[in-house]
C-alpha cells in the first residue's frame, strides 16, 4: 500500500503563504465526537496529534470534501486565490 | 453598458463549450478560471462519452488531446477472492460511438485554447468570489472587491460549487448528493497497455467500472480503470455516507485496497504512480432548485449533471451539452431587449438527454449504493460461478437450482434483495 505522504509528494502546489483558504474553529474541534474529517480528507490535511485536531491547508487538493464531512460547522471553506493551490499535471 | 455580453465561470467542459459556442457567434465573452493554466485543478475519471463536443469542435476526434478510443467496456464485480465481469467488445463501437479516455489538465487547457481561438477572452488564475446581484438580477461577477459586469453569467464552476453556495444559488450537498472520487495516474509503456488489455491497436482503449464489494469495514465504493496512451487512470468513488458511518477507513486508502486486489494488481504491475488526485462527484441528479434565474444559468457539475448506474459513469457529455444549450439560450435573448431571465434555458435543456436522464433516473443512486449491488449480488454470483465452473465429483445441478441455492445462502437479505431487484429493474 502506497503511503499517502508519498502520493502527495508527487503533486505540484503553488502555496499561498499569506492566505489559508480553509480554516477550522479549534473550540468546535476540541469537543468533536467523531473527527470524521481525519478519515474523509483525501489529502490527510486533518490529523489527530495527542488527541488534538491538527489542520494544515498546504497539502489540500481543493476537493471540498471536508466542508461536507464536518457536520459540526467547524470548517470554513473558500477557494484559493491568484492561481494558488494544487496544480495537476494530468487531472 | 456591460463590459461583457457573457461571463462564463469555470473552464471545464461545460464552461469551455459555452465559451466556444458564444465566441464563435461573435458574442463578447469572458471565460474565467481560478486555475492557471486553465483547467489545471480539474479532475475526472475520465472517459468522454458520445460526440457532443462535435457541436462546438467539429473535428474534435482528430485532436491529439484524446488518449484512446474505448473499444472494450467492462463492468465488474470484485469480491475479496473473485472477479466477475462482462468485457464487452464490439466492432460496432465505431459506428455507435463509445468514448475517448482523456486526461483533463491537458484536455481542458486545449478546450480553453479553442475558446480563445474562437475569440473569447480567457482569464486564468482569477478567483471569482460571488455572482454580483442587483435588484435580483445577476449583473456580473465579484472578484477581489471589484465587479466585472456582463449581461449574463454562466456558472460552471464544478462540483465543489463555492460561488453557487456563497451566492445562495445552491445548498451545500448532503452525504447522499456527493461522493468522493480518488484517483491515481499510473505510467506504463504504450505497448504494455495495448498487450495487457488485449487491445487491437495503440489507439484503442479499455474502460471498466467496478463494484468494490470487498472493502474493509464494508465501505461502499465504485472503482474505475481506464487506459490512456501511456498511463492508466484508476480510482475509487466512495460513498460519503458509508465512509462516515464506518469512521475508521481513510478515504485515501480505499483506492489502495482496489489496486491491491489480486485481479487488479497484475493490470498495473510495474507501473509508476505519477499523480494522485481527488475530486467530488455529484450524485443523485440535479442539485440546484433551478438551473436558471434572472441574468444567470448553471451548467455542468454545479447543477448536478452527472449520470451513474453502476454500468457507466458519465459527466463530461452532460457538461458539454448543458454549456452549449446555455450559450444558445443566451443568443436567443441577445439584442431582444433587457429581459435576461433564462427560463428558455430550462425549456431548451428539458428537450435534451441531459434533463431527460435526470428526470427518468432520479433515485437511481438508491440502487447503485445499495447493499444488494455491493454485497449480495456479488456474493451470490461468486457462489453460483464456483458451483458452475468447478468439478467436485457430484452430479451436476440445473442452473436455476444453483442460483436459487446461492441466493438462499444469503436469505437474511432476501427481503431486501426482492425489493432491490424490483427497484433495479425499474430504475436501471
Amino acid at each position: 500500500m502506497m503511503k499517502i505522504e508519498d502520493r502527495l509528494s508527487l503533486l505540484n502546489y503553488k502555496i499561498d503563504k499569506s492566505y489559508a483558504h480553509i480554516t477550522v474553529n479549534p473550540s468546535i474541534c476540541e469537543t468533536c465526537p467523531d473527527h470524521f474529517c481525519t478519515f474523509a480528507c483525501p489529502a490527510k490535511c486533518y490529523t489527530l496529534i495527542d488527541e488534538k485536531l491538527n489542520f494544515k491547508y498546504e497539502d489540500c487538493v481543493e476537493c471540498g470534501t471536508c466542508d461536507t464531512a464536518c457536520s459540526h460547522g467547524s470548517v470554513a471553506w473558500t477557494n484559493t486565490k491568484g492561481g494558488h493551490g494544487v496544480k495537476y499535471k494530468f487531472g | 453598458m456591460s463590459e461583457f455580453d457573457v461571463i462564463v465561470v469555470g473552464a471545464g467542459p461545460a464552461g469551455a463549450s459555452a465559451a466556444i459556442r458564444l465566441a464563435s457567434n461573435k458574442v463578447n465573452v469572458l471565460l474565467v478560471d481560478r486555475a492557471d493554466p486553465p483547467g489545471s485543478k480539474n479532475v475526472s475519471g475520465g472517459v468522454l462519452w458520445g460526440d457532443s463536443l462535435g457541436q462546438v469542435i467539429p473535428d474534435w476526434e482528430k485532436s491529439n488531446m484524446l488518449e484512446r478510443y474505448v473499444e472494450a467496456k467492462g463492468v465488474t464485480f470484485l469480491t475479496k477472492d473473485s472477479k466477475i465481469s462482462i468485457d464487452f467488445r464490439s466492432k460496432k463501437f465505431g459506428e455507435y460511438k463509445s468514448g475517448y479516455t482523456v486526461l483533463r489538465t491537458k484536455f481542458d487547457a486545449w478546450l480553453a485554447k479553442k475558446a480563445k481561438d474562437a475569440g473569447a477572452m480567457v482569464a486564468s488564475g482569477v478567483t471569482v468570489d460571488k455572482i454580483a446581484m442587483k435588484d435580483g438580477k445577476a449583473i456580473g461577477v465579484e472578484q477581489a472587491g471589484e465587479t466585472i459586469t456582463s449581461d449574463a453569467v454562466i456558472l460552471a464552476e464544478g462540483a465543489n460549487s463555492r460561488i453557487a453556495y456563497d451566492s445562495g444559488l445552491k445548498k451545500k450537498p448532503t452525504d447522499e448528493k456527493i461522493a468522493l472520487g480518488v484517483k491515481e495516474v499510473i505510467k506504463l509503456p504504450e505497448k504494455t497497455i495495448t498487450e495487457r488489455f488485449n487491445l487491437t491497436s495503440p489507439k484503442m482503449g479499455f474502460a471498466s467500472e467496478y463494484v468494490l464489494g470487498f472493502l474493509d469495514g464494508g465501505v461502499k465504493a465504485g472503482g474505475f480503470l481506464y487506459t490512456n496512451k501511456e498511463s492508466i487512470s484508476i480510482g475509487a468513488v466512495i460513498s460519503m455516507g458509508d465512509l462516515r458511518k464506518n469512521n475508521q477507513t481513510y478515504s485515501f486508502n480505499v483506492i489502495e485496497q482496489f489496486k491491491d486486489h489480486p485481479f487488479i494488481a497484475p493490470l498495473i504491475q510495474d507501473g509508476r504512480v505519477e499523480e494522485y488526485s481527488a475530486h467530488l462527484v455529484p450524485e443523485g441528479g440535479m442539485s440546484v432548485d433551478s438551473v436558471y434565474g434572472n441574468g444567470y444559468m448553471i451548467a455542468g457539475d454545479t447543477a448536478g449533471f452527472t449520470f451513474s448506474n453502476g454500468l457507466v459513469l458519465q459527466g463530461m457529455n452532460y457538461a458539454i451539452v448543458s454549456g452549449i444549450v446555455a450559450a444558445d439560450s443566451f443568443m436567443e435573448k441577445k439584442g431582444k431587449g433587457p429581459d435576461m431571465n433564462f427560463a428558455n434555458y430550462g425549456e431548451n435543456l428539458a428537450k435534451t438527454f441531459v434533463m431527460k436522464d435526470m428526470k427518468n433516473f432520479s433515485g437511481i443512486d438508491r440502487v447503485t449504493w445499495s447493499e444488494t449491488i455491493h454485497n449480495t449480488i456479488p456474493a451470490i454470483a461468486e457462489d453460483a460461478m464456483l458451483n458452475i465452473f468447478s468439478e467436485d465429483g457430484n452430479p451436476k445441478k440445473h442452473l436455476s437450482q444453483i442460483v436459487l441455492s446461492s441466493a438462499l445462502k444469503h436469505k437474511d437479505k432476501r427481503k431486501d434483495l426482492a425489493v432491490d431487484l424490483y427497484r433495479m429493474i425499474r430504475r436501471l
